[in-house]
């Protein structure tokens, strides 16, 4: 189905029940958010609460969302800004700095048990973690979400131009932190 | 990065057995138990748009009949198909402080002639990149 006439059903179910519309966005929704934010928290708890609260956001939100964008960039937005959320939270209460996968799983109740890497993998999340914050968003949204640089500008608010040039300056600062370690 | 393969796009994070299954479910009763904001719209409000339409629509009628009923009183205006440029000039362009504009202008057009990249792209893109403002001064200062 797409994009756009899945949102219009979905709209048009919301006018009419607006649980089942919801249930409706949350199936359609979750397993794409979710792994958003997973590659951007690193843990799956995290994760899990960034989810529940995007969606939460979402259901207070949703008589205020306008059309003006599409669903998917509006959640996507929501998501984005609830993972920096708990990132930021997450570094201001630890006392170790959390650039990459062995200290943030030390610094967690969960440690690894959810991830199950090979040392490429572990070097590429590593080598993206050391990446700022805004530009790790843009190099996940185009190298494991294949975004177009539209949708990623009206998800970001950023220019196509800048979004671009961060992406291609993302691949090549991991290219030189990958080929050093 | 593409020579890197497929592997590095394998997903090495993972999840518990139907937690999808699981979480849809726990979303949606824990949204149920809160109110959300989507109301009945009222006529007024999607009439709203339409009517601010109308208004702009009437304002610019009544300004340009007042412009074109204050300039008749000084000058002979021509319909728009019989007006030449050099009556055009005389009557409108003099009007216009050219000097002005150009001085005004001078500054954004040398910068997009020079760099061929819009002022709003660079910002975007220190932003992104989370490159201190300060740190570009002290660099143009010294």
């Amino acid at each position: 189905m797409s994009g756009k006439k899945l949102d219009s059903d979905i709209f048009e179910l919301l006018e009419t029940d607006i649980n089942k519309g919801f249930s409706l966005i949350v199936e359609q929704y979750s397993t794409k958010l979710y792994w958003h934010i997973r590659r951007l928290v690193i843990l799956h708890e995290d994760a899990d609460d960034a989810l529940q609260n995007t969606f939460l956001n979402a259901w207070r939100n949703i008589g205020k969302f306008r059309n003006e964008s599409s669903l998917y960039t509006w959640l996507y937005a929501i998501a984005t800004n609830e993972a920096l959320t708990l990132i930021n939270k997450r570094a201001r209460n630890s006392e170790v700095s959390l650039d990459d996968l062995e200290s943030i799983f030390a610094n967690s109740r969960e440690g690894s048990t959810w991830f199950d890497g090979n040392e490429a993998q572990v070097k590429l999340q590593n080598a993206i973690l050391q990446l700022p914050e805004k530009q790790r968003i843009v190099f996940n949204f185009k190298y494991y979400e294949d975004l177009t640089y539209e949708d990623m500008s009206k998800i970001l608010k950023t220019s196509v131009g800048a979004l671009k040039a961060s992406y291609h300056h993302a691949v090549k600062k991991i290219e030189n932190i990958i080929t050093k370690t | 990065m593409e020579k890197q393969g497929k592997i590095l796009q394998d997903n090495p994070f993972k999840v518990p057995e139907n937690y999808f299954d699981e979480i849809s479910r726990k979303i949606v009763s824990a949204t149920s138990g809160f109110s959300s904001e989507v109301k009945k719209v009222s006529l007024y409000r999607k009439l709203r748009p339409y009517m601010a339409i109308a208004a702009s629509l009437a304002l610019l009628v009544i300004i340009g009949y007042a412009i074109i009923q204050f300039s008749n009183s000084d000058k002979q205006i021509a319909s728009l198909s019989d007006i030449n440029l050099e009556a055009f000039t005389e009557i409108w362009i003099n009007d216009i402080d050219i000097i002005k504009l150009e001085e005004d202008a001078a500054s954004l057009v040398l910068f997009e002639e020079g760099s061929g990249v819009d002022k709003k792209e660079i910002i975007d893109y220190l932003l992104l990149e989370s490159i201190d403002f300060n740190d570009i001064y002290e660099q143009l200062l010294y």
